[in-house]
């Protein structure tokens, strides 16, 4: 509410009471300083813990490494497969993605418009029924549907992660094209475009922002998703992507906890990169749709 | 010629919604289908050969106790997962809206757990449980703390932590992305009118996040009944089958080590009859209010 609010108060002269704004101010903040610290600490915690011996670490676990010791990280980049998985994971990710964000806004933009017909709103209503049935009833048979169509790999879970995403994707996007002025696609179609110029021309630039919500939810539920890669690959090591092997780095060194923090630390890594990106292209697509409507 | 044209358009919607069809029959409701045929079975999920047994697979979960209680788990985990994630959301993004200075500062680090994989930070949690807190509790003199996840009494209220702790920023972000599709003017008449901060929130920010909270509670809600990573790493139902989550139980049916593929087929099967209803429910309530609904 307030950001507008902020807004408010430099262009305009009527404000809130004093008292008011003073106590939303400090319970805003309040709720923040708590908030940060509850994340930030036990990314702290795993920061300072991957650069210490088991020794080090058991003696005293809030304290800062006596040096950055990179013993760990050497030892498993060394020992394990870890690109290898890195490997595997942005495969999927990147090949997923790439479909997805191309493929939901248009089918979403079809059935959009075209409600009235019988069916479009048919398949709304079928894509919607998504919404309704929970995960496992769909994984465990898809796990023996997979097995016999010889796609318990990377490529299965491609096509299935494609699959999967339609419901929450059309559901989004539907409704967000739904409520979008129809006139300057009339417009266009008058000056003779046809459906695909009139979406690439117009459509697209109109629902950029969430496309880029979509594809931040998506990427990061296909690079981070631990379920559907338990159920498909857990059994050949070869195909697991990043969650598989923190997963089962768990039973290899459930004891010597710095050596699995410097896995999860590596691990983090990417993402933290991509990280960067992420925010900047979050908010300046957020602020473009702001701005649009 | 303009007949014709309006055809081509008409083929070509039709053409770009034909793969989604497809796919999503064969690989979600045609699974669908399979789950609800196999839950009328008595396939353990290896034999080569299976029989129809009609509905006794459920009449026997009907009678289980152990089935019985973790539904009851489920429901407490998931509608509390509701609560926070509405709440705590709402909260989160209106504050993180209005902050002026690290305003992208703030964000990125709120943001930031919806970036790390549930297992690392479920492992991750688990150290912390387990070092930190008897650490802690040495600091402030207190002794024998120990890690949440050890103690039925409070093992499903660590792992909801640790789920919230990850989940609350996807939410959140929807939650930030409808505040700024909400016009300046309305709050502009509002202040004229004399509305007090609260009554802006609730007159106008509210009426207008209800479509946003919808589409979040259904989110929320369907990943809180069907929840099975944070369990799965943390606790795997234990102790005492305390964090017992359906979605574990499943999996521990279907592929654990006396597997019972027909009888989890048939768990899912009832844990879908709960969501559809649940759903149906849930939408016809928030569709009522809201200045978007048509």
């Amino acid at each position: 509410m307030s950001a507008s609010t902020n807004n408010l108060q430099a262009k305009s002269p009527v404000l809130h009471k004093r008292g008011e704004t003073l106590i939303w101010h400090f319970l805003r903040n309040a709720l923040l300083c708590i908030g940060i610290v509850l994340i930030v600490m036990p990314m702290w915690l795993v920061l300072i813990n991957s650069f210490k011996t088991l020794e080090e670490a058991s003696q005293s676990f809030f304290a800062l490494p006596r040096s950055v010791n990179l013993d760990n990280v050497h030892e498993l980049l060394n020992g394990q497969n870890y690109f290898h998985h890195v490997g595997n994971s942005l495969l999927v990710t990147v090949v997923s993605m790439t479909v997805v964000a191309i493929f939901i806004p248009m089918v979403s933009y079809a059935i959009a418009r075209n409600m009235r017909r019988r069916y479009y709103k048919f398949l709304y209503t079928y894509i919607m029924l998504g919404l309704f049935i929970p995960s496992q009833i769909v994984l465990l048979p898809i796990v023996k549907q997979m097995a016999s169509l010889n796609m318990m790999n990377i490529w299965g879970l491609i096509l299935l992660y494609i699959t999967f995403s339609l419901t929450r994707g059309v559901f989004l996007f539907v409704n967000y094209i739904r409520v979008l002025p129809i006139e300057i696609e009339e417009a266009a179609q008058i000056d003779g475009c046809t459906v695909v110029q009139t979406y690439f021309r117009i459509v697209i630039h109109l629902i950029k922002p969430m496309i880029s919500t979509l594809v931040i939810m998506d990427a990061l539920w296909f690079w981070n998703d631990f379920q559907l890669p338990l159920f498909l690959l857990n059994r050949s090591r070869d195909l697991w992507t990043l969650p598989l092997f923190q997963y089962n780095f768990k039973t290899e060194y459930s004891f010597d906890y710095p050596m699995a923090f410097t896995a999860y630390l590596i691990s983090l890594l990417p993402m933290l990169v991509v990280y960067c990106f992420c925010q900047k292209y979050i908010i300046s697509g957020l602020t473009a749709g702001a701005v649009k409507s | 010629m303009r007949k014709k044209g309006f055809n081509m358009d008409r083929a070509s919607f039709f053409i770009i919604t034909l793969p989604a069809l497809l796919l999503y029959s064969f690989f979600y409701i045609y699974s669908v289908i399979l789950g609800f045929y196999y839950s009328m079975t008595d396939w353990d999920g290896l034999a080569r050969s299976f029989n129809f047994i009609g509905l006794d697979n459920f009449k026997k979960l009907l009678g289980n106790k152990a089935f019985f209680s973790s539904v009851t788990i489920t429901f407490r985990y998931a509608l509390l997962m509701v609560v926070f994630t509405i709440v705590l959301g709402v909260l989160l993004a209106v504050s993180l809206n209005s902050v002026k200075r690290f305003k992208t500062f703030f964000k990125s680090v709120f943001f930031f757990p919806a970036m790390i994989s549930s297992v690392a930070i479920a492992l991750i949690w688990d150290q912390v449980f387990i070092r930190a807190l008897p650490a802690l509790g040495n600091m402030f003199g207190v002794e024998n703390i120990a890690s949440p996840l050890g103690n039925k009494q409070t093992a499903l209220y660590a792992v909801l932590f640790v789920n919230m702790w990850q989940s609350l920023a996807m939410p959140t972000v929807i939650f930030i992305a409808g505040l700024q599709s909400i016009p300046d003017e309305l709050y502009e008449s509002a202040l004229i009118d004399g509305a007090s901060m609260f009554d802006q929130f609730r007159f106008v920010t509210l009426p207008y996040l209800v479509p946003t909270i919808t589409v979040n509670a259904i989110l929320t809600l369907k990943s809180g009944i069907t929840s099975f990573d944070y369990a799965k790493a943390l606790t795997n139902g234990g102790p005492a089958r305390s964090t017992m989550l359906v979605g574990i139980k499943i999996y521990i049916d279907a592929f654990g080590e006396t597997p019972k593929f027909s009888i989890a087929n048939a768990e899912s099967v009832m844990l879908f009859v709960v969501i559809a209803v649940l759903s149906i429910v849930q939408i016809s309530i928030s569709s009522r209010s809201g200045v978007n609904n048509t």
